[in-house]
């Protein structure tokens, strides 16, 4: 097993390569919550560790933003994908162990062949939430994930124990309006309960979600190139092709940083890391 | 061997139980199957059964709903604006 | 003119070292005449060109070579990091020494044409040298990605390598034996496959290569695929076909490459998997 100097060494590296955050789950430990074919050692033969990297989203001006659309095409520096080729580097150049970015974009439909999200939990990085499940680290809120697989052994950081959600806000509200911000704003694709200030039941329907957190992209070209293409009378076709929507839906495919998320409303209204966004 | 298309008689008999048993409707205490794991209990090959699913997830709602989602992010941005940052004026009419 | 200094050469290549590349090296122009064809020359980019900078490395890790899943190579390709360095060159050589430059972009004229080999671009740099499965392989590092730098400056030119890595030992042992070789053997052109070739007196000689079929490995899910996919769709009559072949999982995993380029860079490894001069001399744990 690494030593502790080993470990803050990689960690230091990710940080300084852009990282909000890193942490380190041990490759086993996926196994009890994965179904084969999609663990870290399924991937890398011998692994051991899973390190992974929390960037930042969004700026706090841009969550003041009353447009919309403005987060929909702002896009991000992705720095936590930067921070764990660094980490890579370090590890094969440096320490001598394999190490690979964990393959984390979809290859059929929206199955990516490794969780980011689920490493993140794992290494200590966050907890589910009500809002879409998605991960919260208790200091930042919403951060995104990327995470590198390596044979080299290194100390694993436990899961964390006081899960990040529901905020003390949210249970007040929740036991005042039986709601809370995230559920309330959009009951389309969320639901859930609160007991004794934990999470119960919570549910999420990711196919209605993806309709907003990816309007225009991938899933919206397809949408309407079938119609398009079913579209007998000529004129109607020219403009469904000249629309607005579908010329979006085209740039979205064409710059894929307009496609990486395109609905924050959820997570505008949570208060978990809302701090970090009160500036000048 | 030709391009794989799946026969749209198969993919209407199995793309609710699929759809129902992958990770298209999450619950926090369980996890979807993989399309393995939906094979083996709907008695397919995993091949057919990733077909299946890619297309229902793309199926699952019409084109309306991309309509109300943009209608739905324009409204709730600009109602927490005119909330968050005391505009009333920003509120979405 | 500006007079280039004496150490212009042996500054700019420690600049493309530090800016990340693994390793570079300088081309004479006008050695491309003799092997490439009109209007891809070096001349043709850049009138007056003299030299050509050539950085590699972004090449897989040691890791992505022996991982078992399918998608790593494929999904997470990282040419991209050296395509900066060579853009970074381009700029230094114009701002420090005064002489343009041009970064050869890595896209092609049209249809799979490049502007510029890249590949022959690294074997006149002295880089490295094509293997019997066609990519150039560095003695040290084995398989790399490439970038390339047109300049007008008179850099001090490297010469071509004289010793190649491939064939490497052990596929002269295979071949003394099995008459063949591992990238022979997994993609072989009279099995529906993309390679052809032998060893003769120490050296690889290809003696077929179907770049189309390649494409099709290479590039898999791209704008071939997608033009494909889409003549199907519109010649197909019945419409719950047409909603399966534009929904479908091909489609699908299409316009995600095309969509994100870490995804599209190159889908299929498998000759380079195989063989024992690509990946580099570094010994993993």
């Amino acid at each position: 097993m690494a030593t502790d100097g080993v470990v803050q060494a990689v960690k230091r590296v990710g940080l300084d390569a852009g990282a909000r955050v890193v942490g380190v789950a041990a490759a086993e430990a996926f196994r009890a919550g994965v179904p084969e074919g999609f663990r870290p050692e399924d991937i890398l033969p011998g692994a051991r560790s899973v390190v992974v990297a929390g960037g930042d989203g969004p700026t706090a001006g841009a969550w003041r933003c009353p447009d919309h659309r403005v987060m929909e095409i702002t896009g991000y520096d992705l720095r936590e994908n930067v921070a764990i080729h660094a980490m890579c580097d370090y590890i094969e150049r440096e320490l001598g162990y394999y190490a690979v970015q964990a393959p984390s974009l979809p290859v059929h439909g929206h199955e990516p062949p490794m969780s980011m999200m689920h490493a993140a939990e794992l290494a200590g990085l966050g907890t589910r939430s009500f809002a879409a499940h998605i991960i919260l680290n208790p200091e930042y809120g919403l951060l995104y994930y990327a995470a590198l697989i390596t044979t080299l052994p290194l100390p694993a950081d436990p899961p964390l124990a006081e899960p990040a959600c529901p905020h003390p806000g949210c249970v007040a509200m929740y036991k005042r309006i039986g709601t809370t911000p995230c559920l309330r704003v959009c009951p389309a694709c969320l639901s859930g309960t609160l007991k004794d200030a934990r999470i119960e039941t919570s549910t999420y329907d990711r196919e209605k979600c993806h309709s907003r957190a990816q309007t225009y992209g991938i899933g919206s070209f397809q949408k309407a190139l079938l119609a398009v293409v079913n579209e007998d009378d000529a004129g109607r076709r020219r403009e469904m092709i000249h629309s607005d929507f579908f010329a979006k839906s085209v740039q979205s495919v064409g710059f894929f940083r307009d496609s990486i998320a395109q609905c924050f409303e959820c997570m505008r209204v949570c208060p978990v890391g809302r701090k970090h966004r009160k500036l000048k | 061997m030709g391009f794989f298309r799946l026969d749209p008689e198969v993919y209407a008999r199995h793309k609710d139980d699929v759809l129902r048993l992958s990770n298209s409707f999450q619950r926090i205490d369980a996890r979807g199957l993989s399309d393995r794991e939906i094979a083996e209990r709907l008695g397919l090959d995993e091949p057919t059964v990733t077909e299946i699913r890619v297309i229902a997830e793309r199926d699952c709602y019409p084109l309306d709903e991309w309509q109300r989602a943009i209608e739905f992010k324009r409204k709730a941005c600009r109602d927490w604006a005119a909330a968050a940052l005391k505009r009333p004026d920003l509120k979405d009419s | 003119m500006t007079e280039l200094p004496s150490n212009a050469t042996k500054r700019l290549k420690t600049m493309a070292i530090s800016a990340g590349a693994a390793v570079v090296g300088v081309a004479d122009a006008a050695a491309f005449d003799a092997h490439a064809p009109a209007r891809h020359r070096p001349a043709d980019l850049l009138p007056g060109a003299r030299t050509v900078v050539v950085v590699g490395g972004a090449q897989p890790r040691a890791g992505d070579w022996v991982a078992t899943s399918p998608w790593l190579l494929s999904t997470m390709g990282t040419t991209e990091r050296i395509q900066g360095v060579g853009r970074r060159l381009a700029q230094s050589i114009e701002s420090e020494l005064g002489y343009y430059a041009l970064y050869v972009p890595p896209g092609t004229a049209s249809g799979d044409t490049p502007f510029l080999s890249l590949m022959l671009a690294a074997e006149l740099a002295g880089l490295g040298s094509r293997s019997l499965a066609g990519p150039i392989l560095n003695r040290e590092h084995g398989f790399m990605y490439w970038s390339a730098v047109i300049t007008t400056a008179p850099l001090e030119v490297d010469g071509p390598e004289t010793a190649p890595a491939c064939p490497a030992p052990p596929c002269r042992e295979m071949w003394a034996r099995e008459h063949t070789t591992p990238c022979l053997r997994v993609c072989p052109l009279h099995e529906g496959g993309c390679l052809a070739g032998r060893l003769e007196d120490g050296r690889a000689v290809r003696t077929g290569y179907d770049a189309a079929r390649c494409n099709t490995r290479v590039h898999t899910h791209w704008v071939g695929g997608f033009q494909k996919v889409l003549e199907e769709t519109l010649n197909e009559p019945d419409r719950e076909k047409r909603k399966m072949l534009v929904y479908g999982d091909f489609m699908t995993r299409t316009l995600w490459a095309i969509t994100y380029s870490s995804t599209n860079i190159a889908q299929c490894f498998e000759c380079m998997r195989v063989c024992p001069a690509a990946h580099g001399l570094k010994e993993m744990r």
